[in-house]
């Protein structure tokens, strides 16, 4: 293995590392605007020059790789006064819009320029003229003018998706990025570009001149939209939500974790999160009463649907009773509603699984069809009806039709989405208590007696179990919304209320019982998950599966 | 009357025939090679004969040949490079349409060495004439078996294909040719891999000069040491210079590496027209460093003008009279390699644009005090920061003119024009 | 939009002769320029079909190179050297002479598709200059009147 030394510091490290790497093992942070792990190395924008001593001329770091016996400088006065100059040089056709620019806070020329104290350019010439605010697709906006022709983008759409929508036009100083024309930029990834793009040249449509980001906290988490379930970081408004129409999450942005989803989160799980802060979120626990919903607390709420289930179990047993859990929820949720349904409650009919009857869109690199981010922790934990001797949901809604079920608690679930919404209609109808419990009111919600607002995935802690089994945290960035909890939190107190008190007062608690308990989680702690995730039992480390087309 | 290789047919009618070349001794070399020698002896011999590369660079070419990997099981391609686009270069025309199967000749032997069986010769766009010689004259070699499968009755096999260039300097430059060549825009490519190690289609490739594999077969046939000891140490050989500006007969001069550059201005290129007095030299292309007439005296090899702080680069000479405003002929240069820089890297792309801006606004009488030290400074924030040599090419002249002749830069920034006479 | 059969011929053999179909993107641009006049978005698409190269690919090609025709030009094509050689030799007078004669300025195409006119870098011909290219052909030695006669012979 080399050994090298930058700035002084000796470092031994695997052959073929660039120096920008092995830097970063130290702790030095090269200035980069071309680089990024994730794309190939093409070193066009020279802000990365450092010295290397016995070679006659600066050397870009991310393209260099260690030699043994290498002495790097990356902050002498010749490599500070390389990097002034393409700074200055970057900044000579750039317009002067940070003011008005999304990117201010998180652009990396103003950031590097700061640094350098370059505010005036001795540039008096008039800038090269380029496209300003032109969309560019479903999501991002383009502004050719700020745009430093990096390639990031361009490398992203050629590499990572293969998609191939932009393109370098011209040459010299009229050379753009610009899409091909007459194509938009709208492949399943497109918001990664905004991401890796070092400026403010490409911007979220959605995000344009919301927040500024300087008001935003992120907090890490884990993408609910599909059981790839991609490492982000939820960026919410907790200064000014008011600013910003009471829109809590602004953005969710993907977080790097080599066996996922490495930088990348695909379009429709970064964007899908609007329903945190829509109108349609059940605020408090409500009851229909002869078809108007009315508003109740907790304590009524808990009082009468727990008086209720004991007089149903009482007069017609068990299996007049059918649960309809959701991969929605989390490990603890799922974990809390088996003790309650199958311990306190004794009932059988339990089972998660609704068929979406539109296939959702899949491919080979990271989204899934299975529109869940927990379908695996649910089978994990025994929750499908087929291990559980229990009836199916196609079965609880026939029995529901022919009268046999008396009671359905389901979670989460908009029904129609697996079964005719006459279907629906008619057999919950039919069935004397209906208990819906979930985040967002939709067509089943609608048909229920009672709605018990559960917490969102930004608003509570947790773990879900990707399809690859792998065990990764959510973490609460907001608040509940209104009297909204944890779904573990309303088992528990319902159980509690009916008899049989559940020891959890954190969701640590929830997943370290049920680590004890259920064979694939032994082992595991919730103090160990960590930011990466770790696998359940009997699932291989980072296999081909679960990094799909990323090894490939 | 010193010796003559290539330009000896110059004046031949019809040189450029197959019949004609071979009367006067061609394909010759190639028929021995193909029997007596083997690829090493081959370059061993071009390395002794000091045949230095004469695109630009002037790298060694039997050294360069050296570099293909033996061991390697891909394909090796040669590919020869006819994009001539430094300013004030003109000679591989001259070969092409005179030395066509001398050329061809080179091209085999070359190939043979490296263990090439396909050559791509890469002509700029502009050549069309010169394209439909090439194309003609390599229909008449496949037809009399001199290439194609197992050429001159050998087991040798070699293609040849002219691939025509569209309209960018830069694709003279090795890598941007060969991702021209590949069907892409020019955008040089980060060094390493050399090409020999990893250039056309991923695989081992040498790129020469046309002139340089031109005089290859005369290397061969007459010996390395006859032909080292027609240029100067380290230096082998005769080169094309080409000869331009206030000259009363500019052309192609064929003469030996290291004559003096005075020589081949008063004695050649017959001096200046008008009688005129020399106000400032361009050695070797628009990108060399420029000369003042105290610096002519130098001779003309790659060491001797590397020694004064220029370069004989393609040899291209430029030729300024007393007549000529410096800042205008910066300006005129710059304009070139802001119009031909790839735009891939961020101080070529910026910077020679800026560059022209300033020298424009300087010619019109905007100019302000600042502007002189702000030339050179953009120019030495270029030098040695960029992903291939067009930014050294842009920057070296704006440093040397405005060095050599800054009174005449300052006067045009203090007095909003010119002082020279005739302007 | 595509070649006739004698085009759709010679492109496989331009073709044939490369180890990768994409390098024969230049001399099947010139085919395509030949075959259709210029290259129309539609025939960069077809290029890149043939070629088996996303278009945008074929477009960042048509961009980067001076010579391709992205739009009409005229029958005649004056490309006029304004080179360091050619400039110091006195081409400004000849191009503006000429740029005054066809009544075009810089890169512009006449209405009747006669004439283009392209000021441009060094040709590569500086022991002629000022010179320019009109078609496939060089023109040396420069003067006023030259012009005038060879606009004679082009009209
Ligand atoms: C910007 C630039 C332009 C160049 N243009 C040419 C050219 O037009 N013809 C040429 O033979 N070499 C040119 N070269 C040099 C080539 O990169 C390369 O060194 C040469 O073709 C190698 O051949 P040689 O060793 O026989 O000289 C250029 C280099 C640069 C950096
Ligand atoms: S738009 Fe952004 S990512 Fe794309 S090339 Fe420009 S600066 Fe780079
Ligand atoms: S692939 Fe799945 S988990 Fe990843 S961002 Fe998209 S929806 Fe979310
Ligand atoms: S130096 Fe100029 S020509 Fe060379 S790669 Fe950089 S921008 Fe392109
Ligand atoms: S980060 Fe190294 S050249 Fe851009």
């Amino acid at each position: 293995m080399p050994k090298i030394t930058i700035d002084s510091t000796e470092i031994e490290v695997e052959k073929g590392t660039t120096v920008i790497q092995a830097a970063e093992q130290i702790g030095i942070d090269i200035p980069r605007y071309c680089y990024h792990p994730g794309l190939s190395i093409v070193g066009v924008c020279r802000i990365c020059l450092v010295e290397i001593e016995r070679m006659p001329k600066l050397q870009v770091a991310c393209y260099t790789p260690v030699a043994d016996g290498m002495v790097v400088h990356t902050n002498n006065e010749k490599v500070q006064q390389a990097r002034r100059a393409v700074l200055e040089f970057l900044l000579i056709n750039h317009p002067l819009d940070c003011p008005v620019c999304d990117q201010a806070g998180e652009c990396w020329l103003q950031n590097f320029y700061m640094q350098h104290g370059l505010y005036d350019s001795k540039m008096v010439e008039d800038k090269v003229k380029k496209q300003k605010a032109l969309p560019i697709g479903p999501n991002v906006m383009l502004d050719s003018e700020r745009c430093i022709l990096c390639t990031r983008c361009v490398r992203f759409c050629d590499e990572i998706t293969e998609t191939h929508e932009l393109g370098i036009f011209n040459r010299g100083d009229h050379t753009e990025l610009l899409p091909y024309p007459g194509q938009e930029l709208d492949n399943k990834y497109s918001g990664n570009t905004i991401d890796i793009c070092p400026v403010g040249a490409l911007t979220d449509k959605d995000f344009r001149f919301r927040t500024r980001v300087w008001y935003l906290t992120e907090t890490p988490s884990v993408c609910p939209g599909c059981s790839t379930g991609c490492n982000i970081n939820v960026h919410h408004n907790d200064h000014r939500p008011y600013k910003a129409g009471g829109i809590r999450v602004s953005r969710l942005k993907p977080r790097y974790n080599p066996d996922v989803n490495q930088w990348w989160m695909c379009d429709e799980g970064r964007y899908g999160f609007t329903q945190v802060d829509a109108d349609s979120r059940i605020v408090a626990p409500q009851k229909k009463t002869r078809g108007d919903w009315q508003l109740l607390s907790w304590q009524d709420a808990i009082d009468e649907i727990a008086t209720k289930i004991k007089g149903i179990l009482k007069k017609h047993g068990a299996d007049a009773f059918g649960v309809i859990l959701s991969p929605q929820m989390t490990n603890e949720g799922l974990f809390a509603a088996k003790r309650f349904f199958q311990e306190t409650l004794e009932v059988e009919n339990i089972d998660f699984e609704v068929v979406a009857r539109e296939k959702g869109y899949a491919d080979d690199f990271l989204m899934k069809a299975d529109k869940n981010p927990n379908s695996e922790g649910a089978k994990k934990i025994g929750l499908s009806a087929v291990d559980n001797s229990g009836l199916e949901v196609a079965q609880m809604l026939a029995d529901a039709k022919d009268n046999r079920l008396k009671a359905l608690y389901i979670c989460h679930h908009n029904l129609e989405k697996g079964f005719k919404k006459e279907e629906v209609k008619e057999a919950l109808s039919k069935v004397d208590l209906v208990i819906f419990q979930g985040t967002n009111q939709n067509s089943t919600s609608n048909l229920a007696n009672y709605c018990l607002p559960s917490a969102s995935f930004v608003e509570k802690d947790g773990t879900f179990t990707n399809f690859a089994g792998r065990v990764q945290e959510i973490h609460k960035a907001v608040e509940p919304l209104g009297e909204s909890k944890p779904d573990w939190t309303i088992f528990r107190n319902l159980s509690k209320r009916l008899g049989k008190s559940m020891p959890y007062f954190e969701a640590g608690d929830v997943f370290n019982a049920l680590a004890e308990e259920v064979d694939a989680f032994k082992g595991l702690s919730y103090e160990k998950i960590g930011e990466h995730g770790v696998l359940l039992n009997g699932h291989r480390a980072s296999t081909e599966k679960e990094m799909g087309a990323l090894v490939a | 009357m010193s010796e003559k290789i290539i330009s000896k047919f110059f004046d031949i009618e019809d040189s450029h025939t197959i019949e004609i070349y071979e009367k006067h001794g061609g394909y010759e070399t190639i028929r021995k090679v193909l029997k007596q020698w083997t690829p090493e002896q081959i370059i061993e011999e071009v390395s002794n004969a000091n045949l230095r590369g004469l695109g630009g660079a002037g790298f060694p070419a039997g050294r360069k040949w050296s570099f293909i990997p033996k061991d390697s099981p891909k394909p090796k391609y040669l590919v020869i490079n006819a994009d001539e686009s430094e300013p004030g270069t003109f000679k591989d025309r001259y070969v092409i349409d005179h030395y066509t199967h001398g050329l061809f000749e080179g091209i085999m032997i070359a190939s043979y060495a490296i263990g090439a069986h396909k050559a791509f010769i890469y002509i700029r766009g502009e050549y069309i004439r010169q394209t439909e010689r090439l194309v003609e004259q390599i229909e008449a070699a496949y037809e009399k078996g001199y290439l194609g499968k197992g050429i001159f009755g050998s087991k040798f096999d070699l293609d040849l294909i002219v691939h025509r260039g569209a309209g960018a300097y830069i694709c003279g430059e090795e890598t941007a040719l060969l991702e021209s060549l590949e069907g892409k825009k020019g955008w040089p490519r980060m060094k390493p891999p050399f090409p020999a190690i990893e250039g056309a289609f991923h695989s081992p490739t040498i790129v020469n000069n046309v002139e340089t594999l031109a005089y290859v077969p005369t290397i061969i046939k007459n010996g390395a040491d006859s032909f080292a000891n027609l240029g100067s140490e380290r230096n082998g050989g005769l080169r094309l210079y080409s000869i331009s500006g206030h000259v009363k007969n500019p052309g192609v001069y064929e003469l030996p590496m290291g004559i003096p550059l005075r020589e081949i201005i008063y004695e050649h290129a017959g001096g200046l027209e008008n009688g005129n007095g020399i106000k400032a030299v361009i050695p070797g292309g628009s990108s060399s460093p420029i000369l003042t007439p105290n610096e002519i005296d130098v001779n003309m090899d790659f060491d001797s003008l590397a020694a004064i702080g220029s370069m004989l680069g393609s040899a291209g000479i430029i030729v300024m009279d007393d007549s000529t405003c410096m800042v205008r002929a910066l300006y005129v240069v710059t304009r070139f390699y802001h119009h031909e820089s790839c735009g891939q890297c961020t101080p070529c792309r910026e910077g020679t644009g800026w560059a022209e801006k300033v020298l424009k606004r300087i010619l019109d009488g905007a100019g302000r005090p600042e502007d002189v030290d702000n030339l050179v400074e953009i120019a030495d924030n270029i030098i040695g920061n960029t992903i291939c040599p067009l930014g050294d090419a842009a920057a070296l002249p704006i440093q040397s003119y405005v060095k050599k002749f800054r009174e005449e830069f300052e006067y045009h920034v203090r007095e909003g024009k010119c002082d020279v006479k005739g302007q | 939009m595509e070649f006739c059969k004698a085009a759709k011929t010679e492109c496989d053999k331009i073709i044939a002769k490369y180890p990768e179909k994409r390098a024969a993107m230049l001399p099947v641009l010139y085919l395509a320029e030949k075959e259709f006049g210029h290259i129309s978005p539609e025939v960069e698409k077809y290029v890149g079909k043939l070629l088996d190269v996303p278009p945008v690919k074929v477009h960042e090609v048509m961009t980067f190179y001076t010579l391709i025709a992205a739009k009409p030009r005229g029958k005649y094509h004056f490309q006029i050297c304004r080179g360091l050689s050619c400039d110091l030799k006195g081409c400004v007078k000849i191009i503006d002479y000429l740029s005054e004669k066809l009544g075009l300025s810089s890169d512009e195409t006449s209405d009747d598709l006669m004439y283009t006119f392209t000021p441009v870098e060094c040709l590569a011909a500086c022991e002629t200059a000022p010179m320019m290219q009109l078609n496939e052909d060089y023109y040396g030695n420069l003067t006023k009147e030259k012009i005038d006669d060879i606009l004679k012979e082009n009209s």
